[in-house]
């Protein structure tokens, strides 16, 4: 764990536009809350489902691209990355330091607003913890996805959001056996183990799920520091 | 086939200066770029020399239209830069100073692109574009996508697309910049054949006195956005009435000898500079050396050099 | 005329210059240049094969469900059908994921990489103006768009035709539904373009655009769904489907031509209907606006 580049990574995520468009998602996620309790006040477990469904489905994976790219991706496309990869530390190392502050963005800019939209639709504060844990295991390891992606690929963002938008979206909710490699799935499953039972349905197993979510999470990051030993800076395309 | 070379019918026709401006100022929040800058500009190859932050590339892009004048106007090609700044692009060239190439392009592909924005037809963009491609250089590289080129063939590449329509006037901004010496002498000969062989009026800046000195038919100083001097570089370079003086031995001995003297002198490094009043002075020198016992290595005439202008206030010394 | 051997790479010759005497395009001629440089270079015509992948790759998602409704329109024809299996206006909504990953790559390829590589000043010290600029480059996003919706539904429609449905209600539907396409382009290409204007970082634009094209539309249905069945209050619901580019267009489609909505309450009433009419042109304009105003104000 490098401070510097902790830092470094910190300001390249909340300076300029990238923030924005965390803090409007963020606000988006609460305005839902607030909405539908408006709107239809009085039955929270349907306002619920709504909310599981556009959280997990649709705003957990966006999260997960944007920060998850965003710590490494513009370094690698413009360059900058050798001023990093030229200094004495190890490459690991890097990986998880900006892990470290894409997983505080995700904690702030969708996990918090999450347990928040959660409460204001009426949800028991049971239910909003687990909303808020199974958020936290949903964003990391589509944090390290992406981050391992972009490590991999200068197309990260556009194969990441085929993979978040049809698979994670349509597939990964629809079809059984598909159901076990779908990164919503297990986060739910996490998330219907804390909550009281039966407000959340789980299609895995959750001690699968816990160790998928952990395995994935820890070979993520080690495979994305080995990848980054040899990354080649090809000019544009 | 010309019957008249075109470059010709242009140096006959033309009497206006190329570029002239009125009072032009350029004002940030707390820097001045440009201040009150009135100067004219006439054909052949003008040098537009200062410091870096000078105001230069400002004081290009104002005139194409790119940046808005704070005060003041301009005229290039009889054009004025405020009402009639659409005509005055057909006519123009611009070599940027920064990185402005896309990668993944050829450079062909490019100058083709860009010879089209400028009003070209497809098939002449196309003449033009190998045949400008040639003069500047560029031979089978021009195939390969840019973002493999190296720094002197980017800065042809640049110079091309500002070539390829036949401007009548190009604006080149730093056009050495990044090259190394050799890569900077053929660049600096290609900005003169601009003009002596294509016939196109050029305005090329770089903070580097010396190379401008060269190719330039005259020169415009600027420094913090203020207009130092203007005139012909013949006029720059000519002797001045100084002697330059190198000795053997104790400098300072020397000078208060020569002071003595009567000669008005004025010390540069381990140079004596003498003020050359008539042909006695040589005597005068050659004497007090010879009494002082100094060796005299060299007694030349001195010319000026443009960095001069910027050196206000020397120290003279007097006895 | 023989032209002096070269001496090797990077010398420069003099082989003797010929100025342009030729005529000289005017704006107009310039800007449909433009125009169709960027209509190519969104679909990839002209550059590495890497680049064709996703808008070649949506073109077929879009023209696979296509096919398949023009199949099956042919295969159940009966002298009872008088309907085609999808309507005409719903098929850019049903396609929509499609669209949005298409209006995502091709946004930034369009405008990111002049800013990104700092060529503007290169295109601006020419005839062309900001606003020539501009409009080239939303024009041929807009082209694009429609391309990429229109084509399949042409498909469509000549499977219903073969189908023996009555061509001239068909033709009429098909004609509507293009108004309804032409709509769509412009209004996901005025936003999509806005996005991409921002920065010069591809990814970042993909990011950006896909965000608010398809968050927008998860959260109204999702909101409209919520409503109708919830709280059984269709004007309400309705009115919600004013706050993504997709319904707010199948809105208008919904009031002009009587469409079937794809949304579960469409705008309540004629009176809502035109105020979605308004308010997509609204958003045209005022994209345009922004979009005017951020060329004006970029560093050259």
């Amino acid at each position: 764990m490098n401070r510097t580049i902790v830092r470094l990574a910190a300001r390249a995520i909340l300076g300029g536009k990238r923030v924005w468009l965390l803090g409007v998602l963020g606000v988006l996620l609460v305005g839902i809350g607030v909405g539908t309790r408006l709107l239809v006040p009085g039955s929270p477990s349907a306002s619920l489902d709504a909310l599981r469904t556009i959280a997990f489905g649709t705003f957990l994976p966006l999260f997960g691209l944007i920060v998850g790219t965003g710590v490494i991706g513009p370094e690698i496309d413009d360059g900058s990355i050798v001023h990093l990869l030229s200094k004495p530390v190890s490459r690991h190392t890097i990986v998880q330091s900006k892990l470290v502050v894409a997983l505080l963005a995700i904690v702030g800019f969708a996990v918090l607003p999450m347990v928040l939209a959660a409460a204001i639709i009426g949800a028991g504060a049971q239910t909003a913890l687990a909303f808020g844990v199974g958020g936290l295991c949903a964003g990391a390891v589509y944090c390290v996805l992406f981050l391992l992606l972009a490590v991999i690929t200068r197309h990260a963002v556009i194969i990441g959001l085929v993979y978040a938008l049809v698979w994670e979206s349509l597939v990964g909710s629809v079809i059984p056996g598909a159901r076990n490699v779908s990164v919503q799935q297990w986060a739910l499953s996490v998330t219907g183990s804390i909550a009281p039972h039966g407000v959340v349905d789980a299609h895995v197993g959750l001690g699968l799920a816990w160790v998928l979510i952990v395995v994935v999470v820890a070979l993520g990051t080690w495979y994305a520091g080995t990848r980054l030993r040899v990354l080649v800076l090809a000019s544009e395309d | 086939m010309n019957k008249v070379p075109a470059r010709d019918v242009r140096r006959y026709v033309r009497q206006v200066p190329v570029i002239e401006t009125r009072s032009l100022s350029k004002r940030y929040p707390g820097v001045t770029a440009l201040d009150a800058l009135t100067v004219d500009i006439g054909e052949g190859v003008t040098g537009l020399v200062g410091a870096n932050g000078a105001g230069k590339s400002t004081l290009i892009k104002i005139l194409l239209g790119l940046a808005d004048a704070t005060a003041g106007g301009a005229s290039v090609l009889g054009h004025d830069i405020a009402s009639d700044a659409a005509a005055l692009r057909r006519r123009v060239g611009y070599m940027p100073e920064h990185d402005c190439l896309p990668g993944d392009v050829s450079a062909t592909e490019l100058v083709v692109h860009l010879a089209r924005m400028s009003g070209l037809p497809l098939d002449a963009a196309r003449e033009r574009t190998a045949d400008t491609l040639r003069h500047v250089g560029l031979y089978e590289e021009r195939y390969r996508p840019i973002g493999g080129y190296s720094t002197g063939m980017k800065q042809r590449v640049k110079l091309a697309q500002a070539l390829v329509h036949d401007p009548e006037i190009v604006f080149l901004d730093e056009p050495t910049n990044g090259l190394d010496p050799v890569g900077r002498d053929e660049m600096l000969g290609l900005v003169r054949r601009i003009y002596d062989d294509f016939g196109i009026s050029v305005l090329v800046t770089s903070h580097l006195l010396g190379e401008l000195e060269r190719i330039c038919d005259s020169v415009v100083v600027i420094d913090a956005g203020v207009l130092l001097r203007s005139s012909s570089v013949a006029d720059f370079t000519q002797a001045s009435a100084e002697l330059a003086v190198e000795v053997v031995g104790d400098v300072d001995d020397a000078v208060t000898a020569l002071a003595t003297a009567g000669l008005t002198v004025r010390r540069e490094g381990h140079l004596i500079l003498v003020g050359l009043a008539d042909d006695t002075t040589y005597d005068v020198v050659r004497d007090v050396a010879a009494d002082q016992g100094l060796g005299l290595v060299r007694l030349e005439r001195r010319r000026h050099h443009i960095a001069e202008v910027f050196e206000e206030g020397a120290a003279d010394v007097h006895a | 005329m023989s032209t002096p051997e070269a001496q090797g790479p990077g010398v420069i010759h003099d082989i003797g210059y010929r100025g342009y005497t030729g005529p000289r395009l005017e704006r107009r001629a310039i800007t449909l240049g433009l125009f169709t440089h960027t209509l190519r270079g969104v679909y990839g015509l002209g550059r590495a094969g890497r680049s064709k992948v996703v808008p070649f790759g949506m073109v077929a998602v879009m023209m696979l469900p296509a096919i398949v409704l023009a199949a099956v329109a042919i295969v159940t024809a009966s002298p009872e059908t008088t309907s085609p299996p999808l309507p005409y206006t719903r098929f850019a909504m049903v396609t929509q994921g499609a669209i949005a990953i298409f209006l995502a790559v091709a946004a930034p390829q369009a405008v990111s990489l002049d800013l990104r590589f700092h060529t503007l000043p290169l295109y601006l010290s020419r005839p062309l103006e900001r606003s020539d600029y501009v409009r080239a480059k939303l024009g041929a996003l807009s082209a694009a768009v429609f391309l990429l919706i229109a084509v399949p539904l042409l498909v469509i429609y000549l499977g219903n035709l073969a189908a023996g449905l009555d061509p001239g209600k068909q033709t009429v539907d098909f004609l509507e539904a293009l108004v309804g396409v032409a709509l769509f382009a412009l209004v996901l290409s005025s936003v999509a373009l806005l996005i991409a204007s921002f920065t010069g970082r591809r990814g970042f634009g993909i990011a950006a655009i896909i965000t608010v094209l398809t968050l927008t539309y998860a959260v109204v249905s999702a909101l409209q769904g919520f409503v109708t069945s919830g709280g059984h209050d269709k004007t309400t619901a309705g009115w919600i489907g004013l706050f993504s580019p997709m319904t707010l267009v199948d809105g208008v489609q919904v009031w002009a031509f009587g469409a079937e909505s794809s949304t579960p309450a469409g705008p309540p009433g004629d009176a809502a209907g035109a105020v979605f009419l308004v308010v997509t042109m609204l958003v045209i304009a005022a994209c345009y606006a922004l979009l005017a105003r951020r060329y004006k104000k970029v560093k050259v």
